[in-house]
């Protein structure tokens, strides 16, 4: 049986299917990671994928096109990134709460706002056709690589965004006086607001810049991984996101690695349940039971780093 | 007096977020619906009345039905007040549910005990398992320092495909259909309040002994004080010597413990086999009311009959007219963005705490004239 494990998961199909996974998890971390690095604690990524994955289905139903669906779904999430915003922000609602009522819509609320747009229940099937999903590119020369390129080619577009991404945020929040000033306010909002950054307009920036991203991993969802919307679809991975952002020690880089890691744990969830004798259900515990190991391995680690800190402290003052 | 003003400020605020809410809700309803009026009235006294002809009768077995709903979420709600009290945003409720319901079934179906004390033991095991996972995200914490709203949600998951494992592979009754355990032994059934379809056991006398229990526990023990202290002030109380840590575990226990008594209280009172193959949704459900009921405990019961209401009217509009039951999500998700707005209306409660400061300066004044002459 070990043997028959090995033989799935070292293919160039089993590498393709954790980049392919990893993608949307990657999306809506990176979201956290923004919101983070401004103290914005944004629990809304589930709810604004689920939201977001219906109308980026919906605008490229009725425009016929997926840019154009695309696009709605990332202004679905600014949007919503922005309605948290607003609660939490200037009418001082909690901002757990105001993220677990985006939750709420994009749990129940959607199946409602799909019937009221379009009189369908629980799923799009019908408006789903293959020119309105997102279109894949196969990369020349890496394509013919053998196992890398075809693990690697052959993605959709927003596969290759949600990794270039990575690098852009990056960019975003160490090169730019915008990013600047995100970390400063998420540091110490007082010291930011003493030298003269508007702290405010930069969590609501922060908070739409990480709607914007739950968006696309929504849209990356409905108009390619799963080629349509039903409710559920999203089923946890806006949490995982967060978890990924906490173990990737709210870094993109990290936050990328950690992300490929629970990509890798649902990817091996997809390959073990095909295996003889394997109970389904204990299989789909694989991702979440990583979660909490991936955050105690790293609160653990973070712990000691203190300890070894205060330590070397105590020495210094001693001599 | 001033504190009176502030209460009827703080009961209006109430009433306006709500309504705002079911305003929200209303607009939705009426871009959706062909039908709205049709729609309003099921949601809004379809619940309780029934009409027939033009003329308004009390429905009886409908408000038994209510009030049978409210029992898990009175639990589900207590739980969270406990927890969210020491701000502790613990949203494993919904897994503590369903362990709970799953063990305290297991109990029903394998112990034998005799007459009424078996579903006591079946209900005591289920809260105790639940209380006892909650263990984990609040360790975590407390040792680690790891986020217990990331555990926790993590916790659900991993709860819910563990106790399916189980029902699937070992405690499945075949013979049936459906996926489902054997029938529980008539002594482990929660007995019924009164006769009839709704469902409406003794498990509701002991929810409201339970909010009573709480209410007292939070307000008259040290315990509570120290709870509820953490969450207002962290620091404060571990300099005054609080043992935070063990505050911190004590309240996520609590609420664990409280959240599986719901779970398995609801299944032995309401089936007579486990049948759940889903997160339940009342942990979630229990968010909502403890929003309402402003972490009181006192207040659960009210907030929980009200969502109960809701849910009912929304079911017979989606049932009787052409909108969607999950027309409740989006009422909740208004109410909880709407209550729990510190600053919503905050305009007014500034100019009752002027007015009040400005009388008592007045009195201030008056009584110190009179010292003077």
């Amino acid at each position: 049986m070990f043997e028959q494990f090995l033989d799935t998961i070292l293919k160039a199909d089993f590498l393709f299917s954790i980049i392919r996974i990893t993608a949307p998890i990657l999306f809506a971390a990176l979201g956290a990671v923004v919101a983070e690095k401004a103290g914005v604690v944004n629990i809304g990524l589930e709810g604004i994928m689920s939201i977001s994955a219906l109308f980026g289905v919906l605008f490229s139903y009725w425009t016929q096109s997926w840019l154009v669906g695309v696009l709605g779904a990332l202004v679905v999430g600014v949007l919503l990134g922005l309605l948290i915003g607003f609660f939490a922000l200037k009418l001082k609602t909690d901002i757990i709460l105001a993220g677990i009522a985006v939750n709420m819509i994009g749990g129940g609320g959607t199946i409602f706002l799909l019937y009221m747009f379009t009189g369908m229940r629980g799923n799009t099937g019908a408006l789903v056709s293959q020119n309105i999903l997102i279109p894949t590119i196969n990369i020349p020369l890496i394509k013919s690589i053998p196992i890398l390129g075809e693990s690697i080619s052959g993605h959709s577009v927003l596969t290759y965004l949600a990794f270039i991404l990575v690098f852009l945020i990056a960019g975003l929040l160490y090169k730019t006086s915008l990013g600047l000033n995100i970390r400063a306010v998420g540091e110490n909002d007082q010291a930011a607001q003493s030298v003269g950054i508007s702290v405010l307009r930069i969590k609501y920036i922060a908070i739409g810049i990480s709607g914007a991203l739950a968006g696309l991993g929504g849209a990356f969802m409905s108009m390619y991984y799963s080629q349509g919307w039903n409710s559920g679809m999203i089923a946890g991975r806006g949490f995982i996101a967060l978890a990924a952002q906490a173990m990737g020690r709210t870094e993109p880089i990290g936050t990328m690695l950690s992300s490929l890691l629970f990509g890798f744990a649902q990817a091996l969830r997809t390959k073990v349940s095909g295996l003889q004798g394997v109970s389904s259900y204990l299989v789909s515990l694989i991702p979440y039971v990583f979660t909490i190991v991936g955050l105690v391995l790293y609160a653990i680690s973070t712990t000691k780093k203190v300890h070894k800190y205060r330590q070397t402290q105590a020495e210094a003052v001693e001599a | 007096m001033s504190n009176r003003r502030m209460l009827v400020f703080n009961i209006l605020r109430g009433a306006a977020a709500i309504f705002l809410a079911l305003g929200v809700g209303f607009i939705f309803i009426v871009l959706s619906s062909d039908e709205p009026l049709n729609a309003l009235r099921y949601l809004l006294i379809g619940p309780v009345f029934r009409i027939r002809d033009g003329v308004l009768s009390f429905n009886t077995t409908s408000f038994q039905t209510i009030l049978a709903a409210m029992i898990p979420t009175i639990f589900t709600g207590l739980a969270v007040c406990v927890m969210f009290s020491a701000s502790q945003f613990n949203l494993a409720g919904e897994g503590a549910v369903m362990l709970g319901g799953f063990v305290g079934a297991l109990c029903a179906i394998y112990l034998n005990i005799p007459g009424w004390i078996h579903p006591v033991v079946c209900v005591l095991i289920g809260a105790a398992v639940s209380g006892l996972i909650m263990l984990i995200p609040a360790l975590l914490k407390v040792k680690l320092g790891a986020s217990e709203l990331v555990t926790s949600l993590m916790l659900n998951y991993i709860i819910m495909f563990i106790v399916l494992h189980f029902l699937n592979y070992y405690f499945a009754d075949r013979s049936k259909g459906a996926t489902q355990t054997f029938s529980f032994q008539p002594t482990a059934q929660i007995p019924a309040l009164i006769e009839g379809s709704s469902k409406l056991s003794w498990g509701f006398i002991v929810a409201l002994i339970f909010v009573v229990i709480v209410a007292l526990f939070m307000y008259r023990t040290k315990w509570g004080y120290a709870i509820r202290m953490i969450g207002i002030n962290q620091p404060f109380s571990k300099y005054s010597g609080m043992k935070v840590g063990a505050t911190i575990i004590l309240s996520q226990v609590i609420g664990g413990i409280l959240s599986g008594m719901g779970g398995s209280i609801e299944v032995l009172g309401r089936y007579n086999t486990y049948l759940w193959r889903e997160l339940p949704g009342y942990g979630w459900t229990g968010i909502t009311i403890a929003i309402l009921a402003k972490n009181n405990p006192i207040f659960i019961p009210f907030a929980a009959l009200f969502i109960a209401y809701l849910d009912k009217g929304c079911q017979l509009m989606s049932t009787y007219s052409d909108v969607p039951s999950e027309m409740i999500d989006i009422i909740q998700a208004a109410i909880f963005l709407f209550f729990a707005a510190e600053q919503f209306l905050a305009k007014y409660r500034q100019k009752i705490v002027v007015k009040n400061s400005r009388l008592e300066m007045e009195n201030n004044n008056l009584s110190q004239e009179g010292r003077n002459a």
